[in-house]
């Protein structure tokens, strides 16, 4: 994992310029916000979530988080069924700013297309370039 | 069709409205014009950078680029609003490269802020007069520092002249600071106050002149010298810190009324004398909650308040602003000096009749080997007995003494009851009697 300007970015993941992370777990795909969005957005106190059995659609709003002073849509990085909805973090959204890549995961997805959509993320390489770029 | 808000200015203000917006309506196609590079960032943090507690003036960036695309917000920066259009409903724009815009508003907010003052001085057109009030000014003060400046002038004993003044001590100039008032901090502090502040800052190193002009800036091209009072003052760097002015050309060109203070006038939405356009920030005026008059402090809390307020009417919602104790505190080497409310120079203006007492105390039990001073003075009206004010001086924890006054005066609590408040001692943390129920006591002696 390295830190750029404050913002974690760890390895074996792959990331959306809308700020998701996603992780291969086998045939599944877990999808989550990064670092740098909890912090942008700061503390979280609201996670609109769909439900489980329903559809995400590569660059689509599929929820929205709200913070004391933003909101923000939730854009899928991937594709497909949801198979999972991490409901704790619809209990407790401060997962979302405690742990962004652990216990703060929003989805499990069954991906449509992954071997299509997976290029037009960024891996652990060009993300850190992307995070740099962002100037803060 | 989405509704579509259009922002002029992205700092405090407006970032805040933008945000309020959002939350309101998610839908609605919100825009932010800034005409600087760097949107979001804090003008109040920039004496800090140059003093070097802040390493870096990027470090300054409250909201970064991700706030603005997670928000869905459309930030132009480098783009200038050179018109608007309130029949229309547009703004015109034009940015770095020249290419002019007209955007079409539904809900307008005006954010423009203020730009650095500058009196009619003779060889004011010199070069080499820095101000401060842009990450760029703070950049080309600290180049100056770095290219081996070993003197400062500072012209305007206000918050942002004191607090680079201080900076550049820390950077090891030698500064002078000009103020044409008999005291520094005219506009926060009474002279009793201003002057244990005036202390502690010549105690540091600080030469002040305060009742001097500035009279003429010498040199060919460039300023290597003032005069102030007669007297000849050499320095390799020149301040002009002699206050803002609300930025309201735009407005004023585009008919939208400006109040008494010359900033833009609003009522309670935020709203200004035309439909559908609010002001907010540097830039507007707004009631003291006191005197109910309009007035125009120019903080970064108020703007922050006021940007929340617009956006949220903007969006076709409901809020309004409470108005302005113009609260402020500041750090000058290790005193913290604070205001809330009327002082009593501001009291007599307003011709409200006020007492006022101050006292000295410490912020721990006397015993205590930590304990600081601290002075705490309350402007009570005389008729009422109810507080309209509070100074505060101190070697820590005057801040949050300062917002507990703020508190007390919007909850219109009297001197009175103040005397009786219940408070939290512990010796390492307080003295047993709080030093602002002391200072509310010795208010009530006087009212006798």
């Amino acid at each position: 994992m390295v830190e750029v300007d404050g913002n974690e970015v760890p390895e074996g993941l792959y990331y959306s310029k809308d700020f998701a992370w996603i992780k291969i777990e086998g045939t599944k795909v877990r999808m989550g916000i990064t670092d740098y969005a909890q912090k942008s957005l700061r503390e979280i106190v609201y996670a609109e979530l769909p439900d489980a059995g329903t559809g995400v659609k590569q660059n689509e709003p599929y929820g929205t988080v709200e913070s004391v002073k933003a909101v923000s849509d939730l854009v899928a990085a991937i594709g497909g069924n949801i198979e999972e909805v991490n409901q704790e973090v619809k209990s407790k959204p401060e997962l979302l700013n405690e742990d962004p890549y652990g216990k703060g995961w929003l989805l499990i997805v069954n991906p449509a297309n992954l071997q299509e959509e997976l290029p037009s993320l960024m891996d652990f390489a060009q993300a850190v370039e992307w995070h740099k770029s962002q100037g803060k | 069709m989405p509704r579509r808000i259009v922002i002029i200015g992205a700092n405090a203000a407006g970032v805040e409205a933008a945000s309020a917006a959002r939350k309101k309506d998610r839908t609605a196609e919100i825009t932010l014009i800034n005409q600087e590079k760097t949107a979001g960032y804090s003008r109040c943090g920039l004496p800090f950078v140059v003093g070097g507690q802040i390493p870096n003036f990027k470090d300054l960036i409250v909201y970064p680029q991700a706030y603005f695309q997670m928000l869905k917000l459309n930030l132009k920066t480098e783009t200038k609003a050179t018109a608007i259009n309130t029949k229309g409903k547009t703004v015109t724009t034009i940015d770095k490269t020249g290419v002019t815009e007209t955007l079409q508003y539904d809900s307008l907010i005006l954010a423009t802020g203020a730009d650095a003052f500058m009196p009619p001085i003779k060889g004011r057109e010199k070069q080499g007069i820095l101000s401060l009030r842009t990450i760029e000014d703070g950049e080309k003060i600290a180049q100056a520092v770095k290219d081996g400046a070993k003197s400062a002038v500072i012209m305007g004993a206000g918050l942002i002249g004191l607090e680079t003044a201080v900076a550049l001590i820390e950077k090891g100039l030698k500064v002078t600071v000009v103020e044409m008032l008999p005291q520094i901090l005219p506009q926060m502090l009474d002279a009793d106050t201003a002057k244990q502040v005036q202390e502690h800052l010549q105690g540091k190193g600080m030469n002040i002149l305060t009742g001097k002009a500035v009279e003429e800036f010498l040199g060919d091209e460039k300023v290597t010298a003032i005069t102030a009072g007669g007297e000849k003052i050499e320095a390799d760097l020149f301040l002009s810190a002699f206050g803002v002015r609300a930025n309201t050309k735009l407005a004023a060109d585009a008919g939208i009324p400006l109040g008494e203070t010359r900033a833009i006038k609003t009522n309670s939405r935020m709203e200004t004398d035309v439909k559908d356009v609010y002001a907010v920030g540097d830039c507007a005026e707004s009631p003291n909650i006191i005197t109910h008059r309009p007035t125009c402090a120019q903080l970064g809390t108020i703007a922050v308040r006021q940007g929340k307020v617009a956006g949220t009417n903007a969006a076709g919602d409901y809020a309004q602003f409470t108005g302005v104790l113009a609260s402020a505190v500041t750090l000058l080497f290790d005193m913290e000096a604070g205001v809330t409310g009327l002082t009593e120079t501001a009291a007599g203006r307003a011709r409200i009749e006020v007492v006022a007492g101050a006292i000295s105390s410490k912020t721990a039990a006397d015993y205590y080997p930590t304990a600081k001073p601290i002075r705490v003075k309350l402007v009570v009206e005389k008729e009422s007995q109810r507080i309209f004010g509070a100074q505060i001086i101190g070697g820590k924890e005057v801040t949050q003494r300062v917002n507990a006054m703020s508190f007390a005066i919007q909850k219109q609590m009297t001197v009175r009851e103040l005397a009786k408040a219940d408070t939290a001692y512990a010796p390492p943390l307080n003295e047993t009697w709080e030093p602002m129920v002391q200072a509310a006591e010795m208010v009530l002696m006087k009212l006798r």
